[in-house]
Parts: C-alpha cells; structure tokens; sequence
C-alpha cells in the first residue's frame, strides 16, 4: 500500500468512526445497528486491565440481542429514566489504525472521545478510549467490536442507559 | 440535635419524609447507626494474601481491611498515628508494612508503630513507638462470618453471630453452593452513584410491589424481542433468563414472601424467587452432588432467596452470587458497589451467569436498574417539597405471623420489610438521646 492509498484509508476510517458516533447522537439506532458484522459486540468494561467480557463485569456487553432489547426499551412509554431522553454529543479524536491485517480484511483502530450527556439540570461528562475491531465489507467496514474504556470505569458512575 | 427528633419520625404504621431527606438525620446516622453496628467491610478472599490491603468506608469513616503476615485479618483506621495522613490512597494493594507518605512512621499491617524517624526527639515527652498511642487506632470489634468480614466502630455490640441471627443462613447458603464449599471475589467492582438516601435502595430491595411497574420497559422488552427474534416457544438464552422474570405478576412475588428478623434483618423469596427457575448447569450438578451428596444438594438448591438485608450495609443474592455494598455519601448521596463471587470447584459458567447477572442488573449503565435509580431520585426530590409529611407502612400491617421467635414472615405485597428496617432504625437512632 502506497502513501497516498494509507492516506485514503486514514481518512476513510476517520469518517467511518465520526459517522458512528453521529448515528449515536442523532438517535439513529437503526443505521448504527447495522455497522455490526453479525455476531459483533458492544463492550464498556468496568476496569482498565480487564481481561474478558464473559468472567469480569462490564458496564455493558452486547451481542445483538441485548441491543436490541435496549434499544427497543429506549422507546418503551414507561422507560421512565429515559423521560426526557438523554441529548448527547460524542466528540471523537486521535483516531489511529493501531493494527492491520491485509489478509484477513482487519482493522485495530483506536480513537478518543467525549461524550456530553445531557437529561435534565446537570450535563455529564464521559471521557475514554475506544478500540475497534473491523472487517472489511464490500465498499466499507463492519464492527466486530466497539470497546469503549472510561477513563474512570472503575470509580462511582452515574447512571447511563446509553451508549458511549 | 435540634428540632428533629428521632422517635417521632417513625411508627409502627408510617415513616417521616426527613428519615430520608435532612442532613442532620443523615449526620445522626452516621453515628448512631453506621457507628454502632456491625457494617460489612469486605470479603476475606479480598485480602488473601499476608500484606493484601483493601481500603474501604464504615458509614463517614475511612479504614483499612489487611492481612498480617500471620495470616490474620485487622480493620485499621487508615489515618497515620502522627499526623493524621491516610496511610494508603489506592484501594486496594500489597505491603510489607505502612509507611506514612508524609513523615514516615512506620506501622505492622496490625498498626502497631514499627519505627518513628528521630524518635529521640520525643525523649522528653515520654512517646516511643511502643506507645500505644503511636499506633494505628484499631476498629474495636472485627468478626468474620464464613468469609465475610464486618466491623463495628462501637464495642457496644452483641457477637457478629448473634447478630446475624437469622440471616446467617442466606450466607451459609451462598457458600453451600461452593462444590469447595468457599467462595472467592472476583476482581471488577461495579460502583453505582445514586443521587438519592440509602435507604431508598436497601428498602427497595424487598419491595415487592415495584418489579412488575418499574422494570415494565427493560422486562417486557425482553420478553417481546425473544418472541419476534428467536420465536414464540424457544427457550431464552441466559440473558434474557434473567431480565424476563421481573415483570411477574403480584401473585408470584406475593408468593416469594417476606422475611424478617431482629437488627432490621430480612429476605425476600425462598423456596421460589426471580432466580428460581434458571437454566441447570449440568456439570456443575454433578460436581456439587460429589461433594454433598444427593440430599444435601437438594436442600441447597431448594434455597432461592431473592435479595437478603444485611441491614444497614450488605445486601446478597446467595442463588447468583454477587453482593452490594452500600455506601451512604450525603443524604442525597449513596454510591453502591456490586462484587461478583466465585463459587471455588464449579464450572466457569456458574461464575459467566453471575458476571451476566451484574452486567445486565447492577452496572450503572445496565438495562434494569436506572429505573429503579430513577424512582428514588424521583423519591427524593418529592420528599423534598412540602407536598406531604408520612410516608404509609400500613400494608398488611397486621398479618405478619411469627414463625419463631424472632422470625417473622410476611407475604410479598406487604410492608414488613420496611417496618422491620424502620423500627431498628428507631432504636438505634434513638439512642444517646
């Protein structure tokens, strides 16, 4: 791969990143939905150096099933702590292709982000680090994992009932 | 203490809003009931190595839960005995011994002071390290009940057994169903702020009256997407096992019934509960009737409480192993942590449910309890308008029946549980005054 094809997929990849996170934000849990390879999963760990999502707690960890049943919550009239439903913005940088398997069609890309979540008088901050883990797809990529760490996963959190 | 006086805010029959909302009862609390009654400070297997530290809360207080290099366990203030700094800042780790950040005095894990630099200066004052007042302070009373470890800040207390009294058994049937008969923390804490009084979680929990309406969206949910994804007669995958019982009808968890016992005491469910009819892990089956024997077993698992009230600090649920700790900050202010536990000699997927239960139940971001949150940041706003005085406890308030002494029962829908917090919250409360 020459300088200037890394350089299509840097920004490639940087537009496929900012794009998920706008689906978050604008509610368009459809759309996000289907950036999922099939069986890929949506993983908040609850520690730093956690080793797996199956033996150690997580904030969150979601197959498909699990998001839709949270997403189809998300729209339950008696989701009560969804009223009003939380407005978010996502800002996402250092996005970096960490890991690369020509091969197999793979991507490690780590990024950073900012989530400002606001419901109802006081906005919450949450800061961390996403991982992905991608294959390519026909024209774009697919999520095998989203892994996102906050920076204080393993201090006192408040409620979240969204996706970081 | 000024206007508010503790014994006129609980009866029998109904509870004042400033239990739940005054800062000075908050203040009080932390005294007379945090401050004098045995409060769970940690697991054993959290400290299972000789020099493992695990710094920990009693109600306002800061202390240190260590094992000393004879294996025996100790509750420390964690304030130096010089100038008062907090000897470890991490919460947990391993140490040969303490050494103050600030002026280096050295401490033993069991606090006694080891060395003081230039302790020839004190010559003339008489201090020497084996003052005991040049000491770590100990947490006076220390007891361990299977593994788990409770203080009290107070000597004034009766003996840990005693006063588990009735709800040992939901610990000695967690245990049980260790096949090595011994369970292990899992590390992963889960720490869940709460923008409410802990008493509105401890009360919750075995409020029977509040699963089939504030869990309807995350339930139902549940229940719906099996249906539409994996068909109307499949059997649920674990996860969805676990979210769907919480819309049951009144009548189930009426049937669970309620527990109560001295010192606020008490569980829900037990011959049946939410966690009753979960998928049976065959290997693990077999390892525990290795261990126990057929009949045993059968006891053990005919055992399936709910949520069992340590009151005011722990609260287990013995059939999915995990526990939550409760953590009262400021009157609106309560974090709780949820531990998960191994059972020590059965298969990984006993520890995999646990794990899948905390996540989906007890994580700040999980599909079940920011409702829960939710009705007690609610609670706790409209305590705070003049809206109303008392809070009713009325519900079936005479047909509690006495199964021995000591041991009340009660079924779901009714109020005993809360009464029964309620009155020992009175007695302690009621103290000093």
């Amino acid at each position: 791969m020459d300088g200037q094809q890394e350089l299509l997929r840097q920004h490639q990849i940087q537009q496929f990143v900012y794009q998920e996170v706008r689906l978050l934000d604008e509610q368009r849990w459809g759309e996000w939905e289907v950036l999922f390879a099939e069986g890929g999963t949506y993983w908040a760990p609850a520690a730093h150096d956690q080793p797996d999502p199956v033996q150690h707690v997580s904030l969150m960890f979601e197959d498909a099933l699990l998001r839709k049943v949270r997403q189809q919550r998300f729209k339950h009239p008696n989701a009560f702590s969804l009223q009003p439903f939380p407005r978010t913005s996502h800002l996402v940088s250092n996005v970096m292709i960490d890991e690369v398997d020509e091969a197999a069609g793979t991507l490690v890309v780590s990024a950073r982000f900012l989530m400002h979540e606001y419901r109802l008088e006081a906005p919450t901050v949450f800061a961390g680090a996403y991982r992905y883990q991608l294959q390519q797809s026909a024209d774009s990529w697919l999520i095998d994992q989203k892994k996102a760490t906050l920076v204080n996963c393993e201090g006192a959190l408040p409620s979240s009932a969204i996706y970081f | 203490m000024s206007t508010l006086n503790p014994e006129q805010l609980v009866f029998p029959d109904k509870v004042h809003r400033s239990v739940y909302t005054s800062p000075e009862i908050f203040d009080l609390e932390m005294d007379r009931i945090w401050g004098q009654t045995w409060v769970f400070v940690g697991h054993e297997s959290q400290v299972a190595n000789p020099g493992d530290f695990y710094s920990t809360t009693i109600g306002s207080q800061p202390v240190i839960l260590t094992r000393d290099h004879e294996g025996a366990i100790h509750v420390l203030y964690n304030r130096c005995a010089h100038k008062g700094a907090q000897l470890v800042g991490d919460r947990c780790g391993q140490l040969k011994e303490f050494r103050c950040c600030y002026h280096a005095w050295r401490f033993a894990l069991d606090g006694r002071c080891l060395s003081i630099p230039l302790a020839e200066g004190y010559a003339d004052s008489g201090l020497t390290p084996e003052d005991p007042e040049a000491s770590i302070k100990k947490v006076p009373m220390v007891g361990s009940y299977r593994g788990f470890v409770f203080a009290s800040l107070s000597a004034d207390v009766p003996s840990l057994e005693e006063w588990l009294g009735g709800v040992a058994s939901s610990i000695d049937n967690m245990v049980d169903r260790a096949p090595d008969g011994e369970l292990e923390v899992v590390p992963g804490v889960m720490r869940y702020e709460h923008d409410s009084n802990w008493k509105f979680f401890v009360e919750n929990l075995n409020d029977m009256m509040h699963p089939m309406i504030v869990h309807q969206s995350s339930s139902l949910t549940a229940r719906v997407v099996a249906k539409r994804e994996l068909g109307k007669d499949a059997a649920l995958p674990p996860a969805l096992e676990i979210i769907s019982p919480f819309t049951e009808s009144y009548a189930f968890f009426d049937d669970m019934g309620l527990h109560a016992f001295d010192h606020g005491h008490g569980y829900s469910g037990g011959k049946s509960s939410i966690h009753a009819n979960y998928s049976d892990i065959d290997d693990y089956n077999a390892a525990m009737e290795a261990s126990y024997g057929k009949q045993r077993l059968e006891e053990i698992f005919a055992v399936n409480r709910h949520n069992t009230v340590f009151y005011p600090s722990l609260t287990i649920k013995g059939a999915i192993q995990t526990i939550r700790v409760v953590k009262p900050i400021a009157v609106d202010r309560t974090v709780i942590e949820s531990f998960t536990l191994r059972l020590k000699g059965a298969p990984d997927e006993l520890l995999k449910r646990s794990v899948l239960y905390c996540n989906l139940i007890n994580s700040s971001a999980n599909l079940v309890g920011p409702d829960d949150q939710e009705a007690y940041r609610r609670q706790q706003q409209g305590l705070s308008s003049d809206g109303g005085e008392w809070i009713p406890l009325s519900r079936d308030i005479n047909n509690d029946e006495e199964l021995e002494p000591g041991h009340w029962y009660a079924k779901g829908s009714s109020d005993l549980a809360f009464r029964n917090q309620l009155k020992a919250w009175k007695t302690c409360m009621s103290k000093g005054d």
